[in-house]
């Protein structure tokens, strides 16, 4: 199905007088459904209102259209009628006449009396009867907005936009008129579009929130469905499970939005300190469960410990933001997906390379494959089953969801498909989706399945959306998962600090690890400025046994979440290895010829081995050994090209020699 | 019944009215009573160049209370002088206020016709009126449309300038409420675009009344025939001084009305929202 309103990649740029230009919106990629409500919201400035404009054919694209109904919008018309934050009444008419105008002007085919029937059945909509021969300055802001609602519903418009229209209203007024609308819109089955900075008000009305990043370049940062049935109710919806975190969602998207504000405002400075040479670090994460072991170290005061006073966590919407901000210099450190620092190194996607290491792997296991709850009904019991499922509709696209090309979700998801026959290019489709939004992608139909990492699959059994097929540990048990990736550079120039960090996550993961502590990082990590998750769809696996959504009852699954034990944090070169194997055969990155050397330099054992003798740890690398994965492959850590040209299903391979740049500073 | 009832609020309200007098109506009597009182020691020496008010009333008494003799030719009574001099304004100002207010919506909808000749406005304006008349009655060649060019040309400006100011100003939000519901030009015209800018036509109205006014009994004393302006260079010339003072308190009292008037009009046609 074609979408209803389609804002396709918008971006929209006004020159300035000093010659410049001021890209207000970058990429605006939008979709509603017919009968749909969705809300803009975001800070002032950040362009909310002239996307609206923009629909609204006020204001010209400067690249990207809009298409209503497959037509593209070239001008303004009444089939998208505006509602105004300032009302926009003509002050010379009476309500009545307001409304007859545009009524008039839209139905000039029907006669009078109809003309008039319908200005009068929309005046007792808004139940304005009595105000009907009153000019605009004798009524109330209330009122007039009221009439305004009216205008625009009069005329029946396909899409209804609406630019804060409740801005100036009292609570009161504003609580009444948010329901009036809701109830207009229900009824007439309208679709809407409005902006607002008001969070609930947005969860009240819409369907989708849709939240634009601050200006310059204001982009989608994050989109949020809102799963509370309707009809709704102010004083009911309160009371839905997922307000909460969807309000804490939301708010902490807004204030994340206020400091990056700030911080654009003011360089970061270096603060050193207590023997390090920087002690105000930024450090990214995504909201998942295995961020734990550095919401543990700040929370309970590791990186204090060791020296690191001034550390910041910061939610990043997606591993994108996450790559960008370390390549950026933005953040300090990050967690990330395992293949990141080699895809980084390497220059994935014809980007310039950008030497990143990694000393420290923070998490194993965690993942799972989720598929939508409609294969479960059609008995997919098994990956065979779900081979003959998409055979079988060869007329459709199947499209699985993974959160990052470099990341062990898109490997290891790509290398189970394949272990089934299953061509992850050519018979089923991958895209990539932040985490925090696979759930919404899939209730939304956009997907079919995904791989991501808790709390989101459990979250989609929790909601009844879907079931696990399968579990990291059905296809490689103890894998790496996250680890924490710094620039070589940063690394080079603050190795003290390096170390500390390193020391204090290496604690922080032996803490998560032991299971009489998961409760207490369980309620760490549901507050809303981490993964913000509802409890219930964050503790299985990681506390509870393991629901797979499934017929079958629960399982305990003790390796589900590793952080510690059985050398979990060494970054172990073998497994770098199967990475960038996996990265080559997908083609992701052509394969480096000198992987001996980009492994070294990228997975920094020397560094991890003195974090963990300072900690009097052994902090040994495993051995270096074969292993073999679930389906039977064995890997050799000896002959990789060898293996690469074995495989049955992957791309074109190519091997070259990548020549990383020298290294700017020695230690 | 009816009488003993009423009587006693009348005079309870003549009484209040004499003992408790509004300030607004007794301070101007005040002011009137002392400047005539000062006009009349200052001129009732023997070698005074002007007439005291007393003298003034005595000489003038049949023009004051004889306005409408007619002894043809200009030797005609205040009221026909003040009729002439109207009709003349009127069918100036008029042209005015039509071509001024058309000319003023087309500027002021056209970015590039504003740029175009607002400068050249603005030197015009500044032109004195009566520096119009010698080009005027080489152009028309005769006294009465050269008059009325004066007024016409007089009285356009503010009009012109006012209009354009009002029809830039109209706010963003209504064009864009005619914009979404496709308004067609005419309907745009009428229903947006006149009557947000009718409180800035009226306002370059009412300047432009005033300054017709003023023009009026200059282009008159130059180009002569009946009209109170005329009346006055006559009465100079024949050394009726008298004459002059009280045409003089006529041209300010038919001057106040006509700017009360368009006021009035004003205010009835306005909506009172945007007054």
């Amino acid at each position: 199905m074609t979408a209803f309103l389609e804002v396709d990649h918008v971006d929209k740029v006004f020159p300035l007088a000093n010659g410049g230009r001021y890209i207000a919106l970058k990429n605006i990629h939008l979709e509603l459904k017919q009968g749909e409500f969705v809300c803009l919201l975001g800070h002032s400035g950040c362009g909310k209102s002239t996307l609206l404009n923009i629909v609204a054919g006020l204001d010209r694209p400067t690249q990207g259209g809009i298409i209503l109904e497959n037509k593209q919008v070239k001008e303004p018309g009444p089939d998208r009628m505006v509602v105004f934050q300032n009302y926009s009444l003509l002050p010379w008419k009476t309500v009545r006449q307001n409304i007859a105008l545009a009524v008039n002007q839209v139905y000039g085919n029907k006669s009078a009396s109809e003309r008039k029937a319908i200005v009068e059945e929309n005046i007792n909509m808004v139940n304005l009867r009595h105000a009907a021969d009153k000019h605009p300055a004798e009524l109330s802001g209330g009122m007039k907005q009221r009439v305004a609602i009216a205008r625009a519903l009069a005329i029946r418009p396909k899409l209804l936009l609406l630019d804060e229209p409740f801005g100036a209203l009292d609570a009161l007024t504003r609580g009444s008129l948010q329901e009036q609308l809701m109830k207009i819109c229900q009824e007439h089955r309208v679709t809407c579009l409005m902006v607002t900075h008001d969070a609930d008000e947005a969860l009240l009305l819409a369907d989708r929130i849709v939240m634009l990043t601050n200006g310059p370049e204001s982009h989608i940062g994050q989109i949020l469905s809102v799963p509370i049935p309707r009809p709704r109710n102010r004083l009911e919806v309160v009371n839905h499970p997922s307000y909460y975190a969807l309000r804490g969602d939301i708010v902490y998207f807004l204030n994340q939005q206020k400091k990056a504000k700030k911080r654009q405002a003011k360089a970061p400075a270096i603060i050193s300190g207590n023997g390090l040479e920087k002690v105000n670090l930024e450090i990214g994460f995504i909201p998942l469960t295995d961020c734990a072991p550095l919401v543990v170290a700040k929370e309970k005061g590791l990186f204090a410990k060791h020296g690191l006073t001034q550390v910041n966590l910061v939610r990043e919407p997606s591993w994108k933001a996450i790559a960008e901000g370390v390549t950026s210099g933005r953040l300090d450190a990050a967690q990330m997906v395992a293949g990141m620092p080699l895809s980084l190194s390497l220059g994935m996607g014809n980007k310039p390379p950008s030497p990143t290491v990694t000393a420290l792997t923070l998490s194993r296991n965690g993942n799972a494959i989720t598929l939508r709850k409609s294969f479960y009904e059609q008995g997919v019991r098994t990956l065979a089953d779900f081979k003959a499922a998409i055979s079988q509709r060869r007329d459709r696209v199947h499209t699985l969801g993974m959160v990052h090309p470099a990341s062990m979700h898109n490997l290891m998801l790509r290398y189970w498909l394949a272990s089934g026959g299953i061509d992850p290019d050519v018979d089923v489709k991958l895209t990539v989706i932040p985490p925090p939004q696979m759930v919404v992608n899939l209730k939304a139909g956009n997907i079919d399945g995904y791989c991501v990492g808790e709390p989101w699959n459990s979250r989609a059994v929790y909601e009844k959306l879907g079931f696990v097929i399968a579990t990291d540990l059905d296809i490689w048990q103890s894998h790496l998962e996250k680890v924490l990736g710094v620039k070589e550079e940063w690394a080079n120039k603050y190795p003290d600090t390096h170390i500390a960090l390193i020391k204090a996550l290496i604690e922080a993961c032996e803490y998560c690890d032991d299971r009489r502590h998961r409760e207490e990082v369980l309620e760490l990590i549901c507050q809303p400025q981490y993964v913000g998750s509802a409890p219930e769809y964050t503790r299985p696996g990681f506390i509870d046994p393991y629901n797979r959504g499934t017929e079958g009852s629960p399982e305990m699954l003790l390796k589900f979440n590793e952080f510690y034990v059985d050398k979990t944090n060494c970054p172990s070169r073998v497994e770098g290895l199967w990475i960038l194997v996996q990265m080559a055969r997908w083609g992701i990155v052509p394969f480096p010829r000198n992987w001996i050397e980009v492994l070294d330099r990228v997975r920094r054992n020397d560094v991890y081995s003195e974090a963990a003798r300072q900690l009097n740890l052994p902090g040994l690398e495993p051995e270096r050994t074969s292993f073999q994965l679930s389906d039977g492959t064995v890997f050799s850590p000896d002959n990789p090209v060898e293996y690469l040209q074995k495989l049955n299903i992957k791309r074109k391979i190519t091997i070259e020699e990548v020549s990383l740049d020298p290294l700017v500073a020695s230690r | 019944m009816t009488a003993n009832l009423n009587n006693p609020v009348k005079t309870n309200f003549l009484v209040s009215l004499i003992k408790n007098p509004p300030r607004k109506i007794l301070a101007p009597i005040c002011a009137i009573l002392f400047i005539l009182t000062l006009w009349q020691v200052l001129c009732s020496g023997e070698d005074a160049n002007l007439p005291s008010p007393l003298l003034t009333f005595q000489e003038t008494a049949n023009l004051i209370f004889d306005p409408f003799f007619d002894n043809g030719g200009t030797d005609k009574g205040l009221f026909w002088q003040i009729l002439a001099s109207l009709q003349r304004v009127a069918v100036g100002y008029t042209l005015a206020a039509i071509v001024g207010i058309g000319l003023g919506i087309l500027i002021g909808s056209s970015a590039f016709m504003y740029d175009a000749v607002d400068p050249i406005f603005q030197v015009l304006r500044t032109v004195p009126p009566l520096a119009w008349l010698p080009i005027a009655l080489a152009a028309f060649e005769e006294a009465n449309p050269s008059a009325i060019f004066v007024i016409f040309i007089t009285a356009i400006w503010p009009i012109i300038i006012n209009t354009t100011v009002g029809v830039q100003q109209i706010p963003q939000d209504y064009k864009n409420v005619a914009k979404v519901l496709r308004l067609s030009g005419t309907k745009y015209f009428w229903e947006i675009m006149f009557p947000a800018a009718v409180p800035y036509i009226f306002t370059g109205l009412r300047i432009g009344i005033g300054l017709s006014w003023l023009a009026i009994v200059a282009a008159e004393m130059l180009v002569g025939g009946v009209g109170i302006g005329f009346f006055i260079w006559d009465s100079y010339n024949s050394s009726q001084l008298s004459e002059i003072i009280v045409a003089l308190i006529y041209v300010g009292i038919v001057g106040l009305i006509l700017d009360r008037l368009v006021a009035w009009i004003a205010s009835v046609v306005v909506p009172s929202e945007q007054q």
